[in-house]
């Protein structure tokens, strides 16, 4: 007990996560004596998992988009098809970051390489400051839900490690995020359409000219997300080959046809990435090490018991289940809460007859508001940062679209079949 | 956030050395990744074959990549953490826990560096092959390494923030978020 109150401590004053989940995963096995060489044993099996070569080249695509003019691209092209709606720019932040967050996985690059974009042009196009900050800041970690990002792949990859029968399948998973993740879109749109009504200057009509344009000059790019998640869908491509296409093609693009990213700043690029990809590498291994101990020690049954004789309806289940996500995901970032959390919580959401599918679903969206969550969501920080404005500013301006995305993880969470309904098995 | 410079400019050429070695290194392994992976597509479509020691390789070589990014990650202490605690606290104080956290972090990678260690030798043993003739436990290496590395990384930085602590240095200013 003393033992895991100081992990937890060592943990709140800022040790870095892989440590503290190694350091309570010999603990455990070392009580239980068994041979601290099976830590390293288990960290080893990352290389015999073949959907984990999806991670490194994801992200390395995402970065190398972040570093090309890609994003300016994709902000005119939406702008050229959804400019002329009353809320239009608004629209166009929400459906480009959405996007590109799907590429680049939430990690804050969309605040850092689109909000610098859009922050400016909704500023000129007179949407009220507030409202513009609230909805960068919102927008950063819109989108997780969608192919391919990283964190769905990433909830499938710990809920295959539970044995589960049948197994939890990644392309269930992208299936199952698409309406929820519409539903948040779809509803902040609504929300921005509403702030815009009468004082907001929109380009009025749809320009076909424009239109053209943008194509074309975007026409290296749209083929991405339809070879990616055409070949998903469609069975053609393994998700570990979509991404091993989407690094190549994105590569050449960026780098050898439109040379926005010169040769000599390719190393730091790649290993900007890798520093991300090594991060939740890391965690990822000693997490397999320590969900093997708490398998082996029966914890998520125990704690199943207990909450049981406490709790018998799944929907006072449910409730607690997001109250814990909430605050969950104001204290960790979304790649060490899936590795921590899900192999305890899987096995009694799923005693609770909750769909292994839709509790990732579930999760996610709760853990996409828990960026936006003060005191410490990140995306708060990152935005005050970019922005240079006060933390308390970025807190006021989020509050309305935090209301919404809660309301959205709310309809989410009560109707499975708004995440199931896409789901074949 | 930038790497700090050390004192001397011989110790600086050689953590330059260091540093570009490593860049190095991770450059390869995500490059040998982004060219085999889409081979092996490529011989899929057009002959409905493939390397066999290719896709063996390119798993090891993720687990590669992930430690050497790892490694990278310590430099600068850019490992996922939480800071809840450190953002209320100032000056020494915040140097002092960070000193602790260090520490902490020096003795969890050491005992990973010695327990992967003692596993590398174990399968040295039974000298298993992975593939093209290499045998599995040169692969394994990278734990030992990785975590030894990162051990040493941490172990250092222990000693400006012991500096700050002891009032010899002026502490840091303010962190910028990442």
């Amino acid at each position: 007990m003393t033992a895991t109150a100081l992990l937890i401590l060592a943990a709140l004053a800022g040790a870095p996560l892989f440590a503290v989940i190694a350091a309570s995963a010999m603990l455990g096995f070392s009580q239980d004596e068994v041979d601290l060489s099976v830590v390293a044993i288990e960290i080893y099996r990352l290389a015999e998992m073949p959907v984990l070569l999806a991670i490194p080249l994801f992200t390395f695509a995402g970065y190398l988009l972040g570093e090309s003019q890609a994003p300016g691209r994709l902000v005119r092209l939406t702008h050229a098809l959804l400019g002329w709606l009353s809320g239009g720019l608004a629209i166009v932040s929400l459906a480009a970051c959405a996007l590109f967050t799907a590429f680049t996985g939430a990690s804050g690059v969309t605040i850092v390489a689109l909000g610098a974009l859009l922050y400016p042009a909704l500023k000129e196009a007179h949407y009220p400051e507030r409202f513009s900050l609230g909805l960068i800041t919102t927008s950063g970690s819109l989108g997780l839900l969608f192919a391919p990002a990283l964190p769905l792949i990433l909830y499938g990859v710990v809920a295959q490690q539970m044995n589960l029968d049948p197994p939890v399948r990644i392309d269930d998973l992208f299936a199952a995020g698409l309406l929820p993740g519409l539903l948040m879109v779809v509803l902040l749109s609504l929300y921005s359409i509403w702030r815009a009504r009468g004082e907001v200057q929109t380009t009025g009509t749809f320009s076909f000219a424009e239109a053209a344009r943008a194509l074309r000059e975007s026409a290296w790019e749209i083929p991405l997300p339809l070879v990616v998640l055409g070949g998903i869908y469609s069975g053609f491509f393994a998700l570990s080959e979509a991404a091993a296409v989407t690094a190549l093609y994105v590569l050449i693009v960026e780098v050898g046809i439109r040379r926005e990213i010169p040769l000599r700043k390719l190393p730091s690029v790649m290993r900007e990435s890798m520093v991300l990809v090594g991060a939740i590498l890391i965690i990822l291994g000693v997490s397999l090490a320590s969900t093997n101990y708490l398998i082996d020690a029966e914890v998520p049954t125990q704690l199943f018991d207990l909450i049981r004789e406490r709790i018998q309806s799944k929907l006072t289940f449910l409730i607690l289940l997001n109250i814990f996500l909430l605050v969950l995901g104001m204290m960790l970032d979304i790649f060490s809460a899936l590795v921590i959390v899900v192999p305890i919580i899987l096995p009694i959401a799923i005693g609770y007859g909750i769909h292994p599918v839709h509790l990732g679903i579930i999760f996610l969206a709760n853990m996409q508001i828990g960026y936006i969550t003060p005191p410490v969501g990140m995306n708060l920080f990152i935005s005050s940062y970019r922005f240079n404005r006060s933390v308390l500013d970025v807190y006021r301006a989020t509050v309305p679209f935090f209301l919404i995305l809660l309301f959205a993880v709310l309809v989410i969470t009560y109707w499975p079949a708004l995440s199931l309904f896409l789901v074949q098995s | 956030m930038t790497d700090t410079a050390a004192p001397t400019s011989g110790l600086t050429r050689i953590v330059n050395v260091v540093h570009w070695l490593e860049d190095t290194a991770l450059a390869l392994l995500l490059g040998a990744i982004v060219l085999l992976a889409p081979l092996q597509i490529f011989l899929r479509l057009a002959f409905d074959a493939g390397l066999t020691w290719a896709d063996p390789m390119i798993r090891v070589l993720v687990l590669w990549v992930g430690m050497f990014g790892a490694i990278s990650a310590s430099r600068g202490d850019r490992h996922i953490a939480i800071d809840v605690l450190p953002r209320m606290l100032k000056g020494r104080a915040r140097a002092a826990m960070a000193a602790l956290v260090h520490v902490f972090t020096v003795v969890v990678c050491a005992l990973l560096a010695w327990h992967s260690a003692r596993f590398v030798a174990s399968e040295r043993e039974f000298a298993g092959e992975a593939f093209l003739g290499i045998p599995s436990w040169i692969l394994e290496t990278v734990l030992p390494f990785a975590f030894a590395v990162i051990a040493f990384r941490y172990a250092l930085g222990t000693f400006p923030l012991l500096a700050v602590v002891l009032g010899w240095r002026s502490p840091e200013p303010e962190e910028t978020p990442r």
